[in-house]
């Protein structure tokens, strides 16, 4: 079991990395709250030490992810998440960001992780498709499409 | 287009109410992992503790041999395998009665039988020519000869007190009749020698009459014809 000082460094760290994962999967602060939660608790309970920081990082972004999933596969859930639910989650942000997060999280649920991976973690294809286990292909497709409905949505000028 | 999604991304950070709230949890979950090896050890302890003393209790507890003290009070006095009085058993009411006046539960059996001994319902009886008969079984041969031999140590100065090894597997057959040990086997004596006696004839009499039955059959003072009337002796010893 890990102490306080490195969990509480952890929280620090990956903390806001965790909260985005949780936004773009989740629709409301009690769901994020409990996935938020369990993230960092699988944290605690994770005994075997990581290689580097970036392989503490991809551990968070992978088990936030699948948490997610899991939430989300629950019989007890519907597997869509209205939009208005989600947009519930950006109110309080200024318009621009709140116009660009919208249109992110009208994507479909794949193309908004590859999105956030791609345009704020920085990972390239290849490392998203290691990460989610998924063939790179089809990580170029969703990264494509993703593209092409923010550039329809957002406006494509500032894209090159 | 990647800016804006980049800077509109940084907007959202975790909530510092999210983050109290999570390591409030995991410090509550540190305290509850530790928490169960204390609680484990505390079970465990609790049922060695508890099995010690029920294992003691039976160890202390459980008589493994009996005296039987058969005058007209019977009694049958339960003890362990440190020689000591566990259990008192009356086996009809005056035996009850002694049974309740004296205090001989955790007594050394030699204490027990001088106690019994020199209490005023015995030594009466005793003085009258009453028969006293000591009876010692148990499963250890050892501690019934060790037993014995104090008994027989400790009424030494009795003339009328008789003590004997018992069968230890007559115990349960006596006990079945609602005998004592000492009582039931001068009952099979008896048995042997009238066969119509049952254990109702011999419940209210004392020690001496059956001895004195038992004698008098010996003597040759039954025919078939006599044995049939089992009540006739019966009747007969109360008079």
């Amino acid at each position: 079991m890990r102490d306080e000082a490195e969990t509480n460094r952890a929280i620090e760290r990956y903390g806001d990395t965790v909260r985005r994962l949780c936004m773009i999967h989740l629709k409301n602060e009690a769901d994020t709250q409990d996935i938020f939660q369990a993230v960092f608790l699988k944290y605690l309970l994770h005994d075997r030490p990581f290689e580097s920081q970036e392989h503490e990082k991809a551990w968070f972004i992978r088990v936030t992810i699948n948490a997610c999933k899991d939430l989300l596969k629950s019989v007890f859930r519907s597997r869509t998440v209205p939009l208005e639910e989600l947009s519930a989650q950006i109110a309080h942000l200024p318009d621009q960001h709140r116009e660009v997060l919208g249109a992110v999280l009208e994507l479909p649920q794949r193309e908004r992780q590859v999105v956030y991976l791609h345009y704020y973690e920085g990972y390239t294809a290849p490392e998203i498709g290691q990460l989610l286990g998924k063939n790179v292909n089809t990580i170029y497709t969703n990264l494509a499409r993703a593209r092409e409905r923010l550039r329809e949505r957002l406006g494509g000028e500032d894209y090159g | 287009m990647d800016e804006r999604i980049r800077d509109a991304f940084a907007s959202i950070h975790a909530e510092e109410e999210l983050k109290e709230s999570t390591r409030a949890v995991l410090e509550q979950a540190r305290t509850r992992r530790r928490r169960p090896a204390r609680a484990l050890a505390a079970a465990v302890a609790c049922l060695v503790l508890l099995v010690v003393g029920i294992g003691g209790y039976q160890f202390y507890f459980t008589p493994t041999s009996v005296l039987s003290i058969d005058i007209n009070p019977s009694l049958e006095l339960g003890v362990n395998r440190f020689d000591k009085v566990v259990s008192v058993q009356s086996y009809n009411e005056d035996g009850q009665i002694l049974a309740d006046t004296l205090e001989l539960k955790y007594l050394d059996y030699r204490d027990a039988l001088e106690e019994l001994l020199a209490s005023p319902d015995i030594a009466d009886r005793l003085a009258q020519g009453a028969l006293l008969s000591i009876t010692v079984a148990g499963e250890n041969e050892t501690q019934c000869g060790r037993l014995l031999a104090g008994a027989e140590a400790c009424t030494a100065g009795q003339e009328n007190v008789h003590c004997r090894h018992g069968d230890s597997e007559k115990l349960e057959q006596a006990h079945h009749a609602g005998l004592s040990l000492g009582k039931y086997e001068a009952f099979l004596e008896l048995q042997a020698l009238d066969p119509t006696v049952t254990t109702d004839d011999v419940a209210g009499l004392t020690m001496r009459q059956i001895r004195d039955w038992i004698a008098s059959l010996e003597r040759g003072g039954t025919t078939v014809g006599e044995s049939q009337t089992g009540h006739g002796h019966h009747y007969g010893w109360h008079e």
